[in-house]
């Protein structure tokens, strides 16, 4: 099983290193959320230095300034918070569109030659998942590279080193895999690339929004924070920041780290049991 | 109603049966009979063709002896083995060439057959060798190291075909396996087709819209037509019983002879038709010149006369009572198209 999922991610892999104009799009996304979206925003503008003609005292502004950056867990700006968001964003939407390949594969007849071949069903879902998951594993990579190149982009704080960039891999990993999963299934389960943008549009959009990705939990009502918490989106994205923001961890972070880690570990595994569950039941015989 | 239809004839005390279906059946969404109860068999062997319009159900039929729908009603077996109880042991065997152009683009010609090859999991070093001796066979080595994309019609389906065999499979499934060429492309493929029958004694199960082409290759047809069998047997059989030779007539005189000429032995049917007969014939040798001698000994004269060799469509005419629509069977518009734009 295991060789046929590595052949069949190799040919789509193939395909697409052939066709290096197919990372534009996702590139283009990526450095215009960064440049322009990022970049026009800055909690710390929002603190007014003055009221009514009365200056505000530097010390209170500083106070203020302060507890803004906390709401925003702590980044130096805009762009450090949204970099996790934008990879989140990116890789949701990569699996998510990525399943039109599938869909014009079975359009195309290319799907029934390989169910006629003696491969597990399984390993033609995984080999749809593993294809998609490596394309935005790789976008993501080069979202973040945008995001430190930028003047004034991303910041680090102090004693980030090789184990937090591990860490955001493996955050950001299980987050495309798990996602990847039902979203490639719900690519096998459809008949034409329109229906698969519908419900993408409809899925990928609200999860998206319904999360810490692009603003911080602590600007969110109730409602939406109580969602927001449970998206591993949330979780994948605060992990993130936790690890850009903070070099070292101290013991209390470390716990959260592990906790949402485990959190991300677990949905993962359930999105691919039950991706694999839709998948196989679209694939059996006619 | 259930409909059963008997198990072709003949087939009882041959070689082993490769291929068997009883009462095959395939509805979709419950009211559309694609296949209604068909019971065939092809031996070890045999080049077997599925000849019918668009939509009679052919690549249905395909489709439920490849594993890829599986049967609403009755049974099959492929290989020996029941392609419902135990397909993967079907898809082990079998090799398919479907209708549509599915090597990828992007990728070269030698790079789709290994690719198919690791799929039906042969052996890299075997794989090698047999994608090498089928690109020679199928002319393609000089195509082997381009994309696929710069490839002609004629040179994907023989890719196509290439890919179909990579693992030397027992049984050959082809869909419409000319679909698209052009007449001297199409010829070609019949020469390779044939060889690699009679010399590599594949099986060949073919399905065609294309009559001459089931008439030049296949031992042994089946008409369907409306998901039901309606004939077979080969083709010259199928012609002799259902077609017959056509002799038309003109004569000088008008004088109706019409009863004298039916009642000439092997002449099964005379039409008049102002001064032109058609005249069936069986056996043109026997009934030729008795039907000359006829009409000299009435003192008529002939002034005009052809005959015409019987031919699969007549049959084929008088079966379904249509005629071969053009085009690709089933599949959606979008695959359609794409399958149009890659055959050019």
């Amino acid at each position: 099983m295991f060789a046929d999922t590595f052949a069949l991610t190799a040919r789509s892999l193939k395909k697409w290193i052939r066709n290096p104009a197919a990372i534009m799009p996702g590139l283009f996304m990526a450095v215009f959320w960064l440049a322009l979206f990022g970049s026009s925003f800055n909690p710390v503008n929002l603190v007014p230095t003055q009221i009514g003609g009365t200056a505000l005292s530097p010390v209170l502004v500083e106070q203020i300034k302060s507890a803004m950056t906390s709401v925003f867990g702590g980044a130096a700006n805009y762009i450090t918070f949204i970099t996790a968001g934008v990879i989140s964003f990116i890789v949701i939407i990569n699996m998510a569109y990525g399943g039109i390949d599938i869909v014009l594969d079975r359009q195309l007849g290319y799907l029934n030659s390989l169910l006629s071949a003696p491969i597990s069903r399984a390993s033609i879902f995984f080999s749809g998942v593993m294809q998609n998951f490596v394309k935005a594993m790789f976008i993501a990579l080069l979202t973040f590279i945008v995001a430190i190149l930028l003047p004034n982009g991303l910041q680090f704080g102090a004693g980030f080193g090789v184990l937090n960039l591990l860490g955001i891999l493996v955050a950001f990993g299980l987050l495309t895999f798990g996602f990847g999963c039902l979203f490639t299934a719900l690519a096998f389960s459809v008949k034409n690339v329109d229906s698969l943008v519908a419900i993408v549009n409809f899925l990928a959009f609200p999860l998206i929004f319904m999360s810490s990705a692009i603003f911080p939990l602590g600007t969110f009502p109730s409602w939406l924070k109580g969602i927001a918490e449970v998206n591993p989106i949330t979780k994948a994205s605060e992990t993130t920041r936790l690890l850009i923001v903070n070099g070292n961890l101290t013991a209390a972070q470390f716990s959260t780290l592990t906790g949402n880690m485990l959190y991300l570990a677990i949905t993962a595994v359930l999105l691919a049991i039950i991706g694999y569950l839709i998948a196989r039941k679209a694939l059996k015989a006619e | 109603m259930v409909r059963r239809q008997r198990p072709l004839k003949g087939i009882e005390n041959m070689k082993t049966n490769i291929i068997e279906a009883a009462n095959l059946t395939k509805t979709y969404k419950k009211t559309v009979k694609a296949v209604d109860h068909i019971s065939f068999s092809v031996e070890e062997g045999e080049l077997f063709g599925f000849i019918g319009p668009n939509g009679a159900g052919k690549t249905t039929t395909i489709k439920m002896l490849t594993t890829l729908a599986s049967a609403t009603e009755g049974k099959a077996s492929v290989a020996g083995y029941d392609v419902a109880k135990n397909p993967g042991a079907v898809r082990e065997k079998i090799g398919v060439v479907p209708q549509e152009l599915t090597a990828d683009d992007e990728l070269k010609g030698v790079e789709n057959l290994l690719l198919s090859a690791k799929l039906h999991h042969v052996p890299n070093d075997k794989a090698r060798g047999k994608a090498k001796e089928l690109l020679e066979l199928l002319e393609l080595e000089g195509a082997a190291q381009r994309q696929v994309k710069t490839f002609s019609g004629g040179m994907r389906r023989r890719l196509q075909l290439a890919m179909g065999l990579i693992h030397d499979p027992k049984i050959l499934f082809l869909d419409e396996p000319t679909l698209g060429l052009d007449i001297q492309t199409r010829q070609n493929m019949w020469t390779y087709i044939r060889d690699l029958n009679r010399k590599k004694g594949i099986t060949v199960f073919m399905t065609t819209h294309y009559l001459e082409e089931a008439d030049s290759l296949c031992d042994r047809i089946a008409i369907i037509d409306n998901g039901v069998i309606k004939l077979s047997g080969s083709p010259s059989e199928l012609k002799a019983k259902r077609g017959g030779t056509i002799l038309t007539l003109q004569l000088t005189d008008g004088a109706d002879i019409s009863d004298v000429l039916g009642e000439i032995q092997d002449v099964t049917e005379v039409e008049k038709e102002a001064e032109t007969y058609k005249i069936k014939l069986t056996k043109t040798e026997n009934a030729l010149p008795a039907i000359v001698e006829n009409i000299t000994k009435k003192g008529l004269k002939i002034s005009d006369i052809t005959l015409a060799k019987p031919t699969l469509d007549q049959v084929f005419l008088q079966i379904t009572g249509d005629n071969m629509r053009d085009g690709a069977a089933n599949g959606d518009s979008f695959g359609q198209r794409i399958l149009i734009e890659r055959l050019k």
